[in-house]
């Protein structure tokens, strides 16, 4: 707490400062279980046959979520390469998304960051307006706007492709804003300037100058644009009917139920799935607290 | 704002009005062109929706059979007699009830009690923020087997704990509850980085000032913490409300709006009725019914929350 560094050193206050301590010894872990418990029952569960996740459910115990035997049969069903009944390559889906993750990443960093110095630097009449056009975007609401959405995208004919999965969504209100706000608070106007007196266009000015300054904006925007498009449901659900094109979560979504056995399988596609955005996380943890901290983006 | 790139500063006086005019003219659309392929999309996929939901609204409209009879208002009439809709918006109420409140108090609570810089806080946060960035669906499934009522986790914890099972997705009272249980741990991370981040942005002196003039930590919170974080505090209840008003991945993954349609959301519904039943027509009116009222109650939720500038 702030209050403490200015806290009379009393005993009183020293006896507190103990018992502070202490509570966190136990309320820590118990916050960390709280958390990852369900992650981790999840990675440990496809890792180890399904007779020994129901065999030591009751009572709970260590054993409940670590395995005792460690195997990858799981993996090796899921990527078909054993003999299946229902034969579901999840690789095949895993790359569908990966595909069409890079898809919208790119061409979001492209055309976003085109707005962004747009609205940033160039003079424009009426350009705040412009502007209003964009941030009033977000208050639309996505979900519920799920049906009419469907509706042009049908008009346009690319339903069920890629294309109608990644055009809809390359450009976002929330990376033109932060990438705006970013070049206006971060990047120096002598620089372009310089530049521009030099006898630079604008094109040039922008990937010369502007953009190698705005890196960590980049990787900020990029980031959590990958965990938009890795965890989106309710799009492809609807907008893709052929099961080949289909991206990695629906398909678990729809091969698995609360009561489907077996569920080793089931931990095992969840985990493919959640592994590659929880490594990204990790590595990158600093750009996406930012991120959201500074533009309240929700994956 | 510094826009020093003005078109007519970088002309040589010497020019013609004529030539000043057409350069700067052109220099207005070579900027236009950066900023054009990201104002298509927005028009097309944001904005051009809207006013195709209001258009197919008034027709009938099916998914495969296209356009039929022009019919007014009909759907709109339909909504006011439509007992499952009104259902539909009673359970979405109490959902937002039953997460937003309780995920922000929590929230707070966390951002404030983690506050101090430790390796031990630092762990606590990276577990807190995990399942913020794992997948909805994924979350929906694990948490399906979670709450499984013979073969579920939390039995096998309640069990240990001496307590008899509890039959939480397939009970009528019990259904919603645990399914926004479930979406405040999803979600939580992300108004504690928000919470996280506002804290740090309060000046240290003010609560040595605080404790100068003999203020305890209570009273530090009410009129100093508080009322600073406000700003904050309203863009986290507004878009929460948001998001929570137009849950559907874990309705359709856990209770597929059910038992007894307790959980059917007003989002999950317009699905059922697009796409399973083909009515894009009705399901039009229903979005547009629902964005209307999503924009009235973020409206009224600034109005109300104002912060004063």
């Amino acid at each position: 707490m702030h209050t403490r560094a200015v806290a009379p050193d009393t005993w009183i206050a020293r006896g507190l400062r103990l018992a502070d301590w202490l509570s966190r010894l136990v309320i820590y872990p118990l916050l960390v279980f709280l958390f990852l418990a369900p992650t981790l029952w999840m990675i440990f569960g496809s890792v180890r046959p399904d007779s020994e996740t129901y065999q030591y459910l009751f009572p709970f115990g260590w054993h409940t979520l670590v395995p005792i035997e460690w195997t990858l049969d799981h993996y090796r069903t899921i990527f078909a390469l054993t003999e299946s009944r229902r034969p579901t390559n999840f690789g095949k889906h895993f790359l569908n998304s990966a595909y069409v993750a890079s898809g919208i990443i790119l061409l979001s960093l492209l055309v976003n960051t085109l707005a962004a110095y747009f609205f940033a630097r160039l003079r424009f009449p009426g350009k705040r307006w412009l502007m209003l056009v964009v941030l009033a975007t977000l208050v639309i609401p996505s979900e519920a706007t799920i049906v009419p959405l469907y509706m042009v995208v049908r008009d346009l004919g690319i339903q069920n492709s890629f294309a109608g999965l990644i055009v809809p969504w390359y450009a976002s209100p929330f990376v033109v804003f932060s990438l705006t706000q970013f070049m206006r608070e971060q990047i120096s106007y002598e620089l372009d300037e310089a530049a521009l007196i030099d006898g630079a266009g604008l094109w040039t000015v922008l990937w010369r100058v502007i953009v190698p300054n705005t890196i960590p904006g980049l990787v900020t925007v990029s980031l959590l644009e990958f965990q938009f498009v890795w965890n989106m449901y309710y799009w492809p659900l609807v907008v893709i009917a052929d099961r080949d094109l289909q991206l990695l979560q629906v398909v678990i979504g729809g091969t698995v139920g609360p009561n489907s056995l077996p569920r080793g399988r089931t931990f095992a596609g969840a985990s493919l799935a959640t592994v590659p955005v929880v490594l990204v996380f990790l590595l990158l943890q600093r750009y996406y607290i930012q991120g959201v901290a500074s533009t309240g983006v929700k994956g | 704002m510094a826009q020093r790139f003005d078109a007519a500063g970088a002309t040589p006086a010497a020019n013609l009005f004529s030539r000043v005019f057409t350069w700067r003219r052109r220099q207005l659309i070579v900027a236009f062109l950066f900023v054009l392929p990201a104002l298509i999309n927005f028009l097309t996929f944001r904005y051009i929706p809207i006013f195709e939901a209001a258009y197919a609204s008034v027709f009938e409209y099916s998914l495969l059979g296209g356009f039929g009879d022009f019919i007014g208002l009909a759907h709109y009439q339909r909504m006011l007699t439509d007992p499952v809709l009104w259902r539909a918006f009673q359970s979405t109420v109490m959902f937002v009830v039953y997460k937003v409140p309780l995920q922000i108090v929590l929230a707070l609570a966390l951002a404030l009690y983690l506050s101090r810089q430790s390796i031990g806080t630092a762990i606590v946060r990276s577990a807190i923020l995990t399942p913020m960035v794992t997948s909805l669906i994924i979350v929906s499934i694990i948490w399906a087997m979670i709450y499984h009522s013979q073969n579920g986790l939390i039995q096998s914890i309640l069990l240990s704990l001496g307590l008899p099972k509890v039959a939480f997705l397939s009970d009528v009272n019990n259904a919603m509850p645990a399914v926004a249980a479930m979406m405040i741990w999803k979600d939580i991370g992300f108004s504690f980085i928000i919470f996280v981040a506002g804290l740090k942005g309060i000046p240290e002196m003010y609560y040595e000032a605080a404790i100068v003039d003999g203020a305890n930590r209570w009273q530090s919170f009410r009129h100093i913490t508080l009322p600073l974080l406000r700003p904050i505090m309203m863009f986290v209840i507004v878009t929460q409300t948001i998001f929570s008003f137009q849950v559907f991945v874990p309705i359709y993954q856990m209770t597929q709006g059910g038992p007894l349609d307790s959980t059917k959301v007003i989002v999950y519904y317009i699905y059922q009725m697009g796409f399973r039943f083909q009515e894009m027509g009705y399901a039009s009116a229903l979005s547009i019914v629902t964005l209307v009222i999503l924009l009235t109650v973020s409206w009224l939720q600034m109005r109300v929350l104002k912060v004063d500038e």
